[in-house]
């Protein structure tokens, strides 16, 4: 098998082949740079476009923007704490105050040259990976799953700092929020009040431009005009010469890009917990925690690392079961059909040239990421910040109507947006975490189809969820990462009040 | 009601807990005609909320109590307000009138409103987003935008 992924080489390196995955890497980082636009909605558009093209050179695109668009949502994320895409949410919490310190020029590049680590990691680990790995997801069935959303929605509650009850609050309105719509299973509305528009449930783009971007431009509307800082305040500067300054974080990024490749591969776990994960993890081994959320550049590295991690491993069960493992995966699925290309094993002896091929392309396009994406960021994307704050606000409104619209081209959803907006700009203002609402809409609905799956094979003994030892261990890493911090905090206490005795 | 319990509870997170209690309450209604199976996770996630909104509310009291001063949740309500009534106002204008005209007066409204107000940079910085739009997403993506329910009535 992986012969086939050496012969399908040369075809890679066509002109129009190659030329795809260029243009793919910057149109992503174009549109992942855009608030409310997202590698999804993009890749959705592009897909019809494609009809006539050849597989290889449709996959380029889409490759490329789906890495491009990961990287890309950093942008906003690091110089206007929005999130240009859902996984770029971790990347606002060290990434924005370093651009308060005039250094998002340098946290520009810490995460370019992480997203492109990641991507690279993410990229073998799918041509290596994919058919062995596909047994491993097989033996996750719904208890395990439920499981790890489970403790996917823990870690973020419980390891972000703050006040628990907050977090918690958080999340119950998040997985509140995921449960509106028709139910899984039975069909029946739930929450809808007659909307049409509700009955699929709300979408995930609407939420995040509600609560990260419309408190943001509030804000720079909010404060009186400030024209930016200047561009020597930024720290921008040729990316090799920024790279000794990374040299530290080869551990980030190991762990980043295992992180990413693991959430990668489970399915429906996605981008923003692998760099919620990514990040708690790399907090957790840092000598100086208390920096972080300060403007620590590891923090970038960490999130950034986890997030492009995971793009190409989403499609290991996307490739070979046909289960993708996150939205974008979802849509790539839906461009492999166009063509006429059946996920599945039969995929791999029946196409291996356009399966290893699209391979390759994942890993040119993160490679790519480093020319396109470093040059971009510093010397064009970074400039933003220059911008009079008024007018800036006045285009970041334009865009999040256009982005939010687009979805489903229905007013409905921006106004259900402006609604998030204002709950946002309340939870940011009263100190709630807005993270555990975007991972309990994440991870909501999942959790709770898997629930009532496993409930449904167990014939509704409760127990079905603690029968195996996967699922234990789960359940025991759940437990330790809520009992965890208040443990370690009473150690510490503890300590210290016998070194003062 | 004394000044001082009239401002205890005037409190900004004593409001939220207190709104969040009413409105949890009253999502919870609609659970009751659903499946058992279908109520159990968003009644878990109300009853939650109703639960550690009434934990906040106490623990917020608590240090009003012992003399906390709550901190304003803006420093400059007045500008709050207008931001978010200027985005409102372009979404139902953009609705009602249409996407363009609404999109060719807002960005200089917000911009002149809130301090920036060099009319040339207005004009070149409307021209090309407005520009841009319609040649990427009109021209390049066929994506529609609202035409503007009056002129379609």
């Amino acid at each position: 098998m992986y012969s086939d992924l050496l012969n399908a080489l040369p075809e890679v390196f066509g002109l129009a082949n190659f030329l795809a995955v260029i243009i793919g890497v910057i149109a992503g980082i174009v549109v992942g740079a855009m608030p409310g636009l997202s590698a999804t909605m993009a890749i959705s558009v592009l897909v019809p476009f494609t009809f006539g093209l050849e597989p290889l050179v449709a996959l380029g695109l889409m490759a490329g923007i789906y890495n491009g668009a990961m990287y890309g949502g950093a942008i906003p994320a690091v110089l206007l704490r929005i999130p240009g895409t859902p996984a770029a949410v971790a990347t606002t919490f060290d990434g924005y105050p370093m651009a308060q310190k005039g250094e998002g020029g340098f946290a520009l590049q810490v995460a370019v040259v992480s997203s492109s680590i990641g991507g690279i990691a993410s990229a073998f680990a799918l041509m290596l990976l994919a058919p062995p790995l596909s047994r491993v997801t097989l033996l996750f069935g719904p208890a395990e799953v439920f499981w790890v959303a489970v403790f996917g929605l823990a870690s973020i509650i419980f390891l972000l700092g703050g006040s628990p009850v907050k977090g918690l609050i958080s999340a119950c309105f998040g997985v509140f929020v995921s449960v509106i719509g028709s139910d899984p299973i039975f069909g029946s509305d739930r929450f809808t009040f007659g909307k049409l528009e509700l009955l699929d449930g709300i979408s995930i783009v609407i939420l995040l431009v509600g609560l990260y971007a419309l408190p943001p431009v509030i804000d720079l509307l909010e404060t009186p005009l400030k024209t930016g800082v200047s561009e020597d305040k930024l720290g921008t500067e040729p990316i090799w010469k920024a790279l000794p300054r990374m040299k530290g974080f080869w551990k980030t990024w190991l762990r980043g890009s295992f992180i990413g490749i693991w959430i990668g591969i489970l399915p429906g776990a996605g981008g923003s917990m692998a760099a919620f994960m990514s990040y708690n993890e790399a907090r957790r081994a840092s000598k100086h925690p208390e920096r972080w959320g300060e403007g620590e550049a590891e923090g970038v590295a960490a999130a950034e690392t986890a997030n492009n991690a995971d793009t190409a491993s989403a499609l290991i069960p996307a490739l070979t079961l046909g289960i993708p493992g996150t939205a974008v995966a979802a849509v790539m699925l839906g461009g492999l059909l166009v063509h006429g290309l059946q996920p599945g094993p039969m995929l791999f002896r029946d196409n291996p040239d356009v399966v290893f091929g699209f391979m390759w392309q994942f890993l040119f396009g993160a490679i790519l990421l480093v020319l396109l994406g470093g040059s971009l960021a510093t010397n064009s994307f970074a400039r933003l910040l220059n911008l009079p704050r008024p007018l800036l606000g006045s285009i970041i409104i334009v865009l999040m109507l256009i982005g939010v619209y687009s979805i489903h081209g229905r007013m409905f959803d921006v106004y259900l947006m402006l609604g998030f907006g204002a709950v946002g700009w309340v939870m940011d203002k009263l100190k709630f975490p807005l993270p555990p609402v975007v991972l309990g809409l994440i991870l909501g609905a999942f959790a709770e189809e898997n629930l009532r799956l496993a409930l449904r094979i167990g014939r509704g003994d409760w127990s079905v969820l603690f029968r195996n030892t996967t699922s234990l261990v789960l359940v025991a890493l759940t437990i330790a990462v809520i009992v965890g911090p208040g443990l370690k905090q009473r150690i510490l206490d503890a300590r210290k009040a016998r070194r003062q005795a | 009601m004394t000044e001082a319990r009239q401002n205890r509870l005037l409190r900004p997170e004593t409001l939220t807990a207190i709104g969040l209690i009413v409105a949890a309450t009253g999502f919870l209604i609609p659970t009751f005609d659903l499946r058992p199976i279908s109520a159990l996770l968003p009644a878990a996630m109300l009853i939650g909320l109703i639960v550690l909104s009434a934990l906040l509310l106490v623990s917020d009291q608590r240090k009003a109590a012992a003399g906390e001063v709550a901190k304003p949740v803006s420093t400059a309500p007045g500008r709050v307000i207008g931001a978010f009534a200027l985005i409102v106002g372009y979404a139902v204008a953009t609705d009602l009138l249409g996407f363009y005209p609404s999109t060719v007066v807002i960005i200089p409204l917000v911009s002149a409103i809130f301090g920036y107000r060099s009319p040339l940079g207005l004009v070149i910085a409307t021209a090309i987003v407005v520009g841009s739009i319609w040649l990427i997403f009109d021209f390049g993506m066929s994506q529609d935008f609202p035409a503007g329910r009056l002129w379609q009535d």
